[in-house]
């Protein structure tokens, strides 16, 4: 099977442990290495046990391993809790010595002595540094030459020289002094030019190309990087980014940003969009194209703010009071969540609908190598927007696909009357008639079926391995990357990604799916989709494989879960 | 001469509810500042008031209830060259609203925001609204009112608006002028109106308002501050003067200071923001996109 190295970092949270495995996998990702991180950390910002993992591979990877080769512990309580996740030919890097074979010293003090006296300087200043002796370890014991990670340390502190002189002065007394029993030298590649990102990124990118002008949010987990992101380029691509008093200011915002005729988005998790959803009925009934970035987290409530969970889609379907239409996609890993950006704006302004797109805690903070986008597949489509001058406009035009020409204000003859009360052709809202309703009823709620039968396959569900496979995995989101890992020992099970959720692909669904042995596999307590499936295909998977203990899904309980899910109805992953 | 910043949408308010005087200010004074139409934007929340939008011909967004505000920044926000005004209740505005009410004022965007001030949840038939006074007994509602009002020019000058006044549904003169004052006004205008509601509120009424109003402005006040100095100093005698009420109650302009605007703010972090018109800026070329996004998806390798 694959090979890889998987190093853990674990400490106290706030004390920069992520520096040595986030500079680890960009040192690995730059060597042309495959690389998958996981991030589990506290709601807290100091002081709490966090871990890091990163894993590294010759070949494309796209989940987390159990096994641990390199455990870094930053504090006797990271041992404690890890040492048994660690393989018998691993790695317990540490300063004190332990009673285990696989302990190996790793002199912290001393080597931060030695570079503090070349530099004139304490040791206190330099206990900082402490991570750069452990990113230093792990980077040697990988087989990679001290250059590569003295090049990404002396980029990462750019703007102070002698910070990054100080580091590297660190790198070269590691590279000296530390020589390890055992090595994990991974067959060679070729260097590549992959990025290294996660999805919040991926997002973002999707929107600055898409032609995003308006991004409103509240801040919260794990939402909120994708935002911020955003304002860090918001100057070189001149768009606004709005910090709103709450949620519900924040959908609102993007509401009328959209109606003045912006490409316009707010992104948010759970707590968020509970508060966001009157006004997404709102956008429904007044045929607005916004979209809503909903990064899922563990619930219900404030729940376990960092930790990951997909609780959310049956009601990211439903919420909302009234019947409207409505998109909602959910891409499974990173380039999709790109590409599915890109579409989503297009969708939401082409039908008129708010489109929801449905991320996760695991998919916004897990970086991993990812190919340069192709950005000569990027198209961009407005929809029936009017720009120039008009006359006899009415905003809600009955037309033969439902979809009315669209004014923003500022046009000449095409000002627009927008509400949300029920309303005729021309937005005034005072008639209340009978007929009038049903009609504008029809023309909404239509908008459902266009969608269903304008959207390519491809963008409602994914179908990976042998149509003729008598057994097919059901899955959405980002557990699809450890599926692919795990499918690596299954050549006899295929797998279906649905993709759009709403308006539901039963069609395509059913056409993957009858007649086999089907296991659900999702991260939440009920198996949503399952329960989707059965509703709109009749369709009742054979099996389900849940996990929602807050930790994303390793490639090997699934190894085994799918096992177990040929004989029962129900797997329960446990695995943190 | 014709108004022609009315629709011919009939209006559903109530025979001699105060919001007509406020519908016939506000055409008069988009009358007389001659802004073309279709570069005037108003929003309503959801309310008896917040239907104005409708009455008016004007780009008109009926949003929720509360969101009048919030919506009206935003179109502000996404394009600077339009005229904004706002119109809530005092129960959209101060009530459901409230978040938003103190938000705008810290941004200080260019655009103006009435509330009707009716004592009442007039659409709801009646139930005490925000501004009611304690322990009035109203004939809409079962027992007296056992909190306190909230004092929306206190609030407002709290929260950083550059322009705060109240007038009078029922004085249109003051109310066209007021209104066309913080049009004119570079900054965040809010005008309390005083809107007697004839079915619902049988204590403040035309004749409750007429014995008590005065013009702190025709009594000497004068609200404009050229300096931040001048500003803190004048504020807190604005705030003196908006806590006063009783047999008098002040109306004019409280504070009227020009400072800072959020798009000259936003246009130190975006360049050119506030000359630009990002609507009528193309994202594409024949479905192509404009933006190129390989220089930062080179800084991710
Ligand atoms: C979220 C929500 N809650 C409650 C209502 C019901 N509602 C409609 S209008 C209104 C009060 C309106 O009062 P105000 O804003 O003072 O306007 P007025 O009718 O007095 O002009 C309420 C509570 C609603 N539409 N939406
Ligand atoms: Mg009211």
């Amino acid at each position: 099977m694959k090979k890889d190295l998987n190093l853990m970092v674990a400490g106290p949270q706030g004390s920069g442990i992520n520096f040595t495995s986030d500079t680890f996998a960009k040192v690995m990702s730059r060597q042309g290495f495959y690389v998958f991180t996981n991030a589990e950390l506290f709601s807290t910002i100091k002081g709490e046990h966090s871990y890091f993992r990163v894993r590294v591979s010759d070949s494309e990877i796209a989940s987390y391993s159990k096994r641990v080769d390199i455990l870094i512990p930053l504090d006797s309580k990271s041992i404690i809790l890890h040492k048994d996740e660690v393989s018998d030919n691993g790695v317990i890097l540490s300063e004190d010595k332990i009673d285990d074979n696989r302990y190996e010293a790793l002199q912290y003090r001393e080597i931060l002595q030695k570079v503090a006296a070349k530099f004139n300087k304490n040791l206190s200043e330099l206990n900082v540094m402490k991570n750069t002796v452990a990113l230093a370890a792990a980077v040697k014991m990988a087989g990679i030459a001290s250059e590569e990670l003295k090049k990404v340390i002396s980029e990462n502190f750019a703007t102070r020289k002698n910070i990054a002189e100080m580091n590297n002065a660190v790198v070269d007394e590691v590279y000296a002094s530390f020589n390890s029993k055992k090595s994990f030298n991974l067959p060679k590649v070729t260097k590549s030019k992959r990025m290294l990102i996660n999805s919040a990124e991926a997002v973002g990118m999707g929107k600055v190309i898409s032609g995003l002008k308006f991004q409103s949010y509240y801040p919260i987990t794990p939402a909120s990087d994708e935002s911020n992101y955003l304002e860090s380029i918001m100057d070189k691509y001149g768009f606004v980014v709005e910090q709103t008093e709450d949620e519900i200011a924040a959908i609102n915002m993007a509401i009328a940003a959209a109606n003045t005729g912006l490409r316009s988005a707010t992104s948010t998790s759970g707590p968020g969009f509970d508060l966001m959803v009157e006004a997404l009925s709102y956008a429904g009934m007044t045929e607005t194209p916004v979209v809503i970035f909903y990064y899922q987290r563990a619930g219900p409530s404030t729940g376990m703010p960092t930790r990951h969970e997909q609780g959310d889609i049956k009601f990211a379907l439903t919420a909302g009071h009234g019947e409207f239409p409505r998109v909602v996609i959910a891409p499974g890993d990173h380039t999709e969540s790109f590409y599915d950006t890109v579409e989503s704006f297009n969708i939401a302004e082409h039908y008129q609908l708010p489109v929801i797109v449905l991320l996760d805690k695991s998919m916004a903070m897990s970086n991993t190598t990812t190919e340069i986008f192709d950005t000569s597949k990027v198209r961009i489509d407005r929809g029936k927007l009017i720009l120039q001058e008009t006359s006899n406009y009415l905003r809600y035009k009955l037309t033969d696909d439902g979809i009315s020409p669209r004014s923003v204000p500022g046009i000449k003859g095409g000002i627009i009357t927008v509400a949300g009360d029920e309303h005729e052709e021309d937005g005034h809202i005072f008639s209340e008639d009978p007929d009038n309703r049903i009609t504008m009823m029809n023309k909404r709620m239509n908008k459902m079926n266009l969608v269903l039968k304008e959207i390519p396959e491809e963008l409602k569900v994914k179908f990976y391995g042998k149509s003729s496979n008598k057994t097919v995995i059901v899955s959405w989101g980002s557990p699809k990357g450890a599926i692919l890992d795990a499918l690596d020992y299954y050549p006899e099970i295929s797998f279906l990604q649905v993709r759009m959720m709403e308006p539901f692909p039963s069609e395509e669904v059913s056409k993957y799916l009858k007649g086999k042995y089907v296991i659900d596999i999702e991260q939440n307590y009920s198996g949503q989709l399952a329960d989707i499936i059965k509703e709109k295909t009749g369709i009742e998977v054979n099996s389900r494989i849940l996990k929602f203990n807050g930790r994303p899904m390793a490639y090997e309980e699934l190894v085994d879960a799918i096992k177990d899910a040929q004989k029962n109805k129900k797997v329960v992953l446990t695995y943190a | 001469m014709h108004n022609t910043y009315k629709t011919n949408v009939e209006i559903d308010w109530c025979p001699g509810c105060g919001d007509f005087g406020i519908l016939n200010a506000l055409t008069l004074a988009l009358q007389e500042l001659k802004i073309p139409n279709e570069n005037v934007v108003l929003t309503g929340g959801i309310g008896c008031s917040s239907k104005i939008p409708h009455y008016v011909n004007v780009n008109a967004l009926h949003t929720l209830h509360g969101r009048s505000l919030a919506q009206g920044e935003a179109v502000k926000i996404a394009n600077p060259h339009l005229e904004v005004i706002s119109a809530s209740g005092d129960g959209d505005a101060l009530g459901i609203g409230m978040a938003h009410l103190v938000a705008a004022g810290r941004r200080n965007i260019d655009m103006t925001y009435l509330i009707f001030d009716n004592g009442v949840y007039g659409l709801t038939k009646g139930q005490a609204s925000p501004t009611l006074p304690y322990g009035e007994n109203i004939k809409s509602i079962e027992t007296e009112n056992i909190k306190f009002p909230v004092n929306p020019l206190f609030v407002a000058l709290a929260s950083g608006y550059t322009f705060v006044a109240r007038s009078y549904a029922y004085n249109i003169k003051h109310l066209k002028d007021t209104i066309v004052r913080a049009i004119k006004h570079k900054g965040m205008a809010m005008i309390d109106i005083m809107q007697p509601c004839v079915t619902y509120n049988n204590i403040n009424t035309k004749e409750f308002y007429d014995a008590r109003l005065y013009d702190i402005e025709a009594s000497g006040w004068n609200p404009v501050a050229k300096s931040e100095e001048e500003y803190e100093t004048k504020v807190s005698q604005a705030v003196l003067k908006s806590m006063e009420w009783g047999d008098k109650i002040p109306m004019g302009v409280f504070i009227q200071y020009e400072r800072e605007t959020y798009a000259q703010r936003l246009s130190k972090l975006i360049k050119g923001y506030e000359e630009r018109n990002m609507v009528m800026e193309p994202i594409h070329k024949d479905g192509k996109p404009i933006n190129d996004i390989s220089e930062i998806m080179q800084s991710f390798i």
